[in-house]
């Protein structure tokens, strides 16, 4: 379905220093600077699978995007998706792909999300059955049949995302970009584009690359995940793997009724975290270990709180943004 | 296929339209507006040179001529040189284009189906335009011949028009602001197309030099033909459908090898 080998791309731009002087000092001497912002890429994605594209701010996560769906063309490399080359733009591939921006409309700002509707598809050459079926059942399952007539302008951040999803999934793509879908959104929206999504692609099996900064997002839809660093793939496999790249332990947290001491055999091993008035505990325990330590604290001490973790992906993601060296030892 | 084609720039010309419709004070601004400013600026103007004596002739135009050549060159910027392709170049900073990059439907076909639209809204405009001045009494000589003919040459100008913004806004690959380009070049076009001054003001050898550039067809030509003058027709339509073509052959180069260029900032 894609196959990227050795995907690269540089990008120009050049520097100027600050004020009046600098703007003139660069009007007659510019200096370029070379950024590479994606670095000897490898992928392969299968058809039906949905994966996650993580990274921190300005990794290369949306340059690839751009470069899968051939808004921008590599530096060098090879990359084919469903056999065509994205650059290319042949209509026959722009017919196969959908591209949903989070923190962009696709939608006319200035008419209804209907009118936008029946623009794409004739764009897309879906017959009018099709057409209506398809607006039909997406807008129940979406929630979304009073706003298809109002002016997209006029509709919140959530309605137009969901209208935005609409108007990518018209045309039946067989691979569907997702970048940062749930960007900005209320967490109830979050949930409802997550539960879509997951629908849809159980419904239709359709390939989805997706990006996100929300954990949740990646945990609700994702067996696999890409981690890039500047420009770089830093890990590609499977959620669980990803999860105990720190190790096989997870994060259990206890609140006490009252203070405690803050040495004891118990937690002594389990790397506590305490909080100012030593009410709150946090412990790393190894999964193997977690039912009886947990059971004798619970035991021996006035626990009026206690949680696990609920996705341990978050702490990894954020260990490895801070210390990325991590993975090389890993 | 071709049903399927003509389909989509259909919807295309209708969305266009629907988005130029939408504000409706700004539309009906966009009727009126280019008639008062016309009122405010040219005419007193006009009035203010000929004040001592109407009938007195400056390079063989009367106050009434004048009045009516600057009439007739507003009608014809109306309808030939629309402004549909102006922010091109901000799209492409801004990197607004990408969603028309995905869609089977080319970028160049969704601007000149928009162009379309936006010319058949011109259309509507500088009739009623023509209707407002005709009711004023300033255009009496209104021949449905050289109306038909006028905009028939102007719309073909048009064509034209629409190459040359559509070259300067994907100059936006490039450029990083394409807006000082683009005032020398309305500048330039206004002063050399006769819509400042008729041409007959100009020195011979200047305006023989002139006939071999686009400038002169984008309103001093037109003017001649809606008011009934004879001018070389066939002449007048080669020159700009060689212009055109050269433009059309330029912008298929330039959007080659700008959209290689192309970083969709902002994204």
């Amino acid at each position: 379905m894609l196959i990227a080998r050795g995907l690269n791309k540089n990008f120009q731009s050049y520097k100027k220093a600050p004020g009046f002087k600098g703007a003139v000092r660069s009007f007659f001497h510019r200096e370029y600077t070379i950024k590479s912002a994606v670095n000897n890429f490898d992928l392969d994605i299968g058809k039906g699978e949905i994966v996650a594209l993580l990274g921190p701010n300005g990794a290369g996560k949306t340059t690839l995007m751009k470069m899968f769906t051939g808004i921008i063309v590599p530096t060098s490399g090879a990359l084919t998706i469903n056999g065509f080359q994205p650059w290319n733009r042949q209509k026959e591939f722009r017919k196969k792909i959908a591209l949903v921006m989070g923190q962009k409309s696709q939608l006319w700002w200035d008419i209804p999300a209907m009118d936008s509707f029946l623009l794409l598809q004739r764009y897309y050459e879906i017959s009018d059955n099709q057409f209506k079926n398809r607006i039909e059942e997406m807008s129940e399952l979406l929630q979304v049949k009073e706003l298809l007539h109002i002016h997209v302008k006029k509709l919140s951040l959530g309605e137009r995302m969901k209208l935005e999803l609409m108007a990518s999934l018209l045309h039946s793509p067989d691979i569907i970009f997702l970048d940062e879908p749930t960007i900005g959104l209320d967490l109830v929206a979050q949930d409802s584009i997550r539960e879509f999504i997951k629908d849809y692609h159980r419904n239709h099996n359709v390939t989805i690359l997706l990006t996100s900064h929300y954990m949740a997002d990646v945990h609700a839809l994702c067996k696999r995940l890409v981690l890039i660093i500047d420009g770089k793939k830093s890990f590609d496999g499977a959620l669980d793997k990803f999860e105990k790249i720190l190790g096989h332990e997870k994060s259990v947290s206890f609140s006490f009724a009252e203070a405690q001491e803050r040495d004891n055999e118990l937690w002594r091993d389990y790397g506590p975290v305490w909080s100012s008035e030593n009410t709150n505990l946090a412990l790393r325990i190894p999964e193997e270990k977690i039912r009886s330590v947990s059971i004798s604290i619970l035991q021996n001490f006035p626990v009026t709180d206690f949680a696990t973790e609920k996705l341990p992906i978050e702490r990894v993601m954020k260990t490895l943004i801070e210390r990325p060296e991590i993975l090389q030892n890993a | 296929m071709l049903k399927l084609n003509a389909l989509k720039w259909w919807q295309t010309y209708k969305i266009a339209w629907s988005k130029q419709t939408t504000y409706r004070l700004n539309f009906v601004l966009q009727i009126i507006g280019p008639t008062l400013i016309f009122f405010f600026i040219k005419y007193n103007l006009w009035s203010a040179i000929f004040k001592s004596n109407q009938e007195i002739i400056i390079n063989g135009y009367n106050f009434k001529q004048m009045i009516s050549y600057h009439v007739w060159a507003l009608i014809v910027s109306l309808i030939a040189q629309g402004h549909s392709a102006i922010n091109l170049a901000e799209e492409i900073r801004m990197g607004k284009i990408s969603t028309y990059l995905i869609y089977p439907f080319n970028f160049w076909e969704f601007h000149t189906a928009s162009f379309l639209a936006f010319q058949s809204l011109q259309f509507f405009v500088s009739a009623v335009t023509i209707s407002l001045f005709y009711s004023f009494g300033i255009l009496q000589d209104l021949s449905l011949n050289y109306l038909i003919m006028g905009y028939c040459f102007s719309l073909f100008v048009s064509i034209f028009w629409f190459s040359l913004q559509y070259l300067t806004g994907i100059l936006g690959f490039w450029l990083e602001e394409t807006w000082v380009l683009r005032i020398i070049l309305m500048i330039a076009s206004a002063f050399l197309s006769g819509a400042i001054l008729p041409l007959e003001f100009f020195p011979p050898w200047f305006v023989n030099i002139l006939n071999w550039t686009p400038f002169p067809y984008l309103s001093f030509y037109p003017i001649k033909i809606f008011t009934g003058q004879s001018i070389d027709l066939i002449a007048a339509y080669l020159n700009i459908g060689l212009w055109t073509t050269l433009i059309i052959v330029a912008n298929h180069l330039i959007w080659k090898k700008g959209i290689k260029l192309y970083t969709a900032a902002g994204m």
